[in-house]
């Protein structure tokens, strides 16, 4: 599940609309970081909530947690909440001490990695699969080589070769289980921004009148956002059925690894099928920076590539099931088990 | 706030023991070579004796009581079995409305005489439905329904003519929506009642209608003064509209509207063990996904019903994503098979690639069309 109406979610439901209107994230993206938005959200213990109590966070549950993402997405949040979250998960998972203010983190691969928010980040967690190892390294302390980003969020490609972390151990997280968990947060925020650029996109065709009527009585208008809502309504079906396995294996993420890529894979693929309706509905307004659905609609863009494209995954999932017995795969259409052949 | 919510329902170890029983049947079945299997099954494929040993497993009238031959289990008991038949591609189509549908509205509006006396042999794979909506007036335009039932002393006297009747010349009866009272103005939705009539009463003449590859499984039914009692009348007269309406929605999130043709990519997945290419895996990776996905959405559907929920919103997105993914599913294996040199294609796999695309076109028409049920979203979405 991905619970909006628990005492996590709403706790973030509550500062997003209080200092996150929609005026904010079009400031932040001319300069004007939201330090407030941030404040807020570190007072109230949020970017900790997935920590365990001993290390000091709340313990709380996927669940909750993936709901207060959920409202984070749809305020396009211009802070790196999410990244915190997943940095301190990656840390905590690892037996290492909470890193100090907000954070992003890195999968590394051949000593390089692209970090969105890096900009924002005190303290970047880098994981690197090949060593098995989880390192903190200050930002400061890294050379960052800025990459045209999608996203307002910005990304920075990082080269770790020489880099000095400040603290690094070993660390039993699987490469899957830390896919696991960044696709599934990732898949939650995409379904997320989706319904909230149809909400948009409603409400202007709504309002918006051509030929001496709303744009919304135009049967041509009115199913390319059928069409847009069948794909989001998809996307919030795979977000939370990716998000209740993760839910479910808490102590082995990993298992949680098919039905995570399921949704970055569904999901991938329909940012085109929402994009183009929202965008045509919107004619030449939604093209402009004044606007407020290319703060979703850009994210969607940047988000479909994190850690590979839907294709790219697509291809790894396939071929799994290429060489998985028919039965097998029924199986998984089913039930969601995947057990190999 | 969240638009749309689909409960994520976790498998039940009962049910998955009734899926085995299914598959260890549906495999025997197919091994004996008492069916071939087929895309789009529940409605173009056919066999009363296959119905009947469903019926004997009692796998028919799964959800209504033993007291009218049923067996007191619960919908979602019966979408296994639908989805397992499904899947196998089995001759499911002559039972398949009657176990979906007319049984549901017997057990509803019917008599006590006709409960006792139709839903026993409906349970047993031996009484047979089919659906009386569409007219050559009619289509996506419903409720200009112009056949009409008249009353006469102790019945109805039915005249004119339905047309896409699936399974009619094969059935017991039909249950039609029939003008029992005028139009009320420019509301045309009053005065429509919902009839059962037994196809076999003098005056009912049904004429096969051959589809494009030639097979004739839909037909025009005609009445001719044809009288049936008074007891025929399902449910309130002049509530036809209101009733179908219902049903329609009900029926709209079944496995029927995506699974129709899993059955070509199981086949070419047995044909194409270890020869797929990346390009290939990406095309499965992806409609594996579209399916697990959409799976997910109809089964929790069909939860909530079984909860006594009726999320009709999801219910409409369901059908017009599935009927998309169905014909998609198609597609996709005609560009997986290319990883396979075409004389090493096997003579089921050209059979059943052939059929998944003769049949593909009604799949976005029946049921509702595309563009009905985008309507339906678009006025759920608050745009009409």
């Amino acid at each position: 599940m991905i619970n909006i109406d628990g005492m996590i979610a709403e706790t973030a439901a509550k500062i997003f609309t209080d200092l996150c209107g929609r005026d904010v994230p079009h400031q932040a993206e001319a300069g004007q970081y939201p330090q407030n938005l941030w404040d807020a959200l570190q007072d109230n213990g949020l970017p900790l909530a997935w920590v365990s109590e001993e290390n000091g966070g709340f313990g709380a549950s996927y669940d909750e947690v993936l709901g207060a993402i959920w409202v984070s997405a749809q305020a396009a949040s211009p802070v790196p909440f999410v990244e915190t979250l997943i940095a301190n998960w990656l840390l905590d998972h690892s037996g290492m001490a909470m890193a100090e203010g907000a954070a992003s983190f890195a999968l590394v691969q051949n000593d390089s990695a692209a970090i969105s928010f890096f900009g924002a980040a005190d303290h970047i967690i880098a994981y690197t699969a090949e060593k098995n190892t989880i390192a903190l390294y200050r930002a400061a302390d890294l050379a960052p080589n800025d990459i045209q980003s999608l996203s307002p969020d910005g990304e920075q490609q990082i080269d770790f070769s020489a880099a000095k972390p400040l603290e690094s151990q070993s660390t039993n997280l699987s490469q899957r289980a830390v896919e696991a968990l960044i696709l599934t947060v990732r898949a939650v925020q995409m379904a997320a921004a989706m319904e909230a650029a149809l909400n948009l996109s409603i409400g202007y065709v709504s309002d918006r009148e051509q030929f001496g009527r709303p744009l919304s009585k135009f049967q041509a208008i009115q199913h390319q956002l059928s069409v847009a809502a069948s794909e989001s309504a998809a996307a919030t079906m795979a977000a939370t059925q990716a998000a209740s396995v993760l839910a479910k294996n808490i102590e082995n993420p990993e298992r949680a690894w098919h039905e995570a890529v399921v949704a970055k894979v569904q999901i991938g693929h329909s940012v085109e099928a929402v994009t183009v309706p929202f965008h045509q509905v919107h004619g030449a307004m939604g093209y402009t920076q004044e606007y407020d659905l290319h703060h979703f609609t850009r994210r969607l863009w940047a988000w479909r590539d994190s850690l590979g494209n839907e294709h790219h995954w697509g291809r790894l999932l396939g071929a799994e099931l290429a060489v998985t017995s028919p039965d097998q795969v029924w199986k998984g259409v089913t039930t969601g088990a995947w057990v190999a052949s | 706030m969240q638009r749309f919510q689909f409960p994520v329902v976790q498998p039940d170890p009962a049910l998955e023991e009734l899926r085995e029983d299914l598959q260890t049947f549906l495999k025997a079945e197919r091994a004996a070579g008492n069916f071939q299997p087929e895309p789009e099954c529940w409605m173009a494929s056919s066999d009363p004796a296959f119905s009947k040993k469903m019926g004997d497993k009692g796998w028919i009238g799964l959800t209504w009581s033993s007291q009218y031959g049923g067996h007191d289990k619960t919908a979602l008991e019966r979408y296994i079995v639908t989805e397992e038949t499904l899947r196998a591609g089995a001759p499911v189509g002559a039972h398949w409305i009657a176990d979906r549908q007319h049984a549901p509205m017997l057990l509803e509006h019917g008599t006590e005489d006709q409960k006792l006396d139709i839903l026993p042999r409906i349970a047993a794979g031996q009484c047979y439905f089919a659906i009386g909506l569409s007219e050559p007036g009619a289509g996506s335009d419903l409720a200009n329904v112009k056949t009409k039932a008249e009353k006469v002393d102790n019945g109805w006297k039915i005249n004119g003519q339905k047309i896409w009747s699936s399974g009619a010349h094969i059935s017991h009866y039909m249950v039609a929506l029939l003008r029992t009272s005028p139009a009320d103005g420019r509301n045309r939705h009053v005065g429509l009642s919902q009839i059962m009539i037994d196809l076999s009463l003098p005056g009912v003449t049904i004429k096969p209608i051959t589809d494009l590859s030639g097979d004739a499984h839909f037909n025009e039914v005609y009445f001719e003064d044809v009288i049936v009692p008074d007891d025929c009348l399902l449910g309130a007269e002049g509530g036809g509209w209101k009733q179908v309406t219902g049903e329609l929605a009900m029926e709209r999130s079944g496995p029927e509207r995506f699974l129709s043709s899993y059955i070509t990519l199981e086949t070419a997945l047995y044909q194409l063990q270890g020869k797929m290419g990346s390009d290939s895996h990406g095309r499965l990776g992806k409609i594996f996904a579209n399916l697990r996905t959409l799976r997910g959405m109809s089964w929790g559907i069909a939860n909530l019903l079984h909860q006594g929920i009726s999320p009709e919103t999801e219910a409409a997105l369901v059908k017009d994503l599935g009927n998309r993914l169905e014909n998609d599913c198609t597609l996709q294996v005609r560009a997986l098979l290319n990883d396979l040199p075409v004389k090493e294609w096997s003579d089921e796999m050209r059979r059943i690639l052939n059929i998944g695309i003769l049949r593909s076109p009604p799949n976005t028409l029946r049921g509702g069309t595309t563009e009905v049920m985008r309507g339906i979203t678009a006025r759920q979405l608050g745009l009409r």
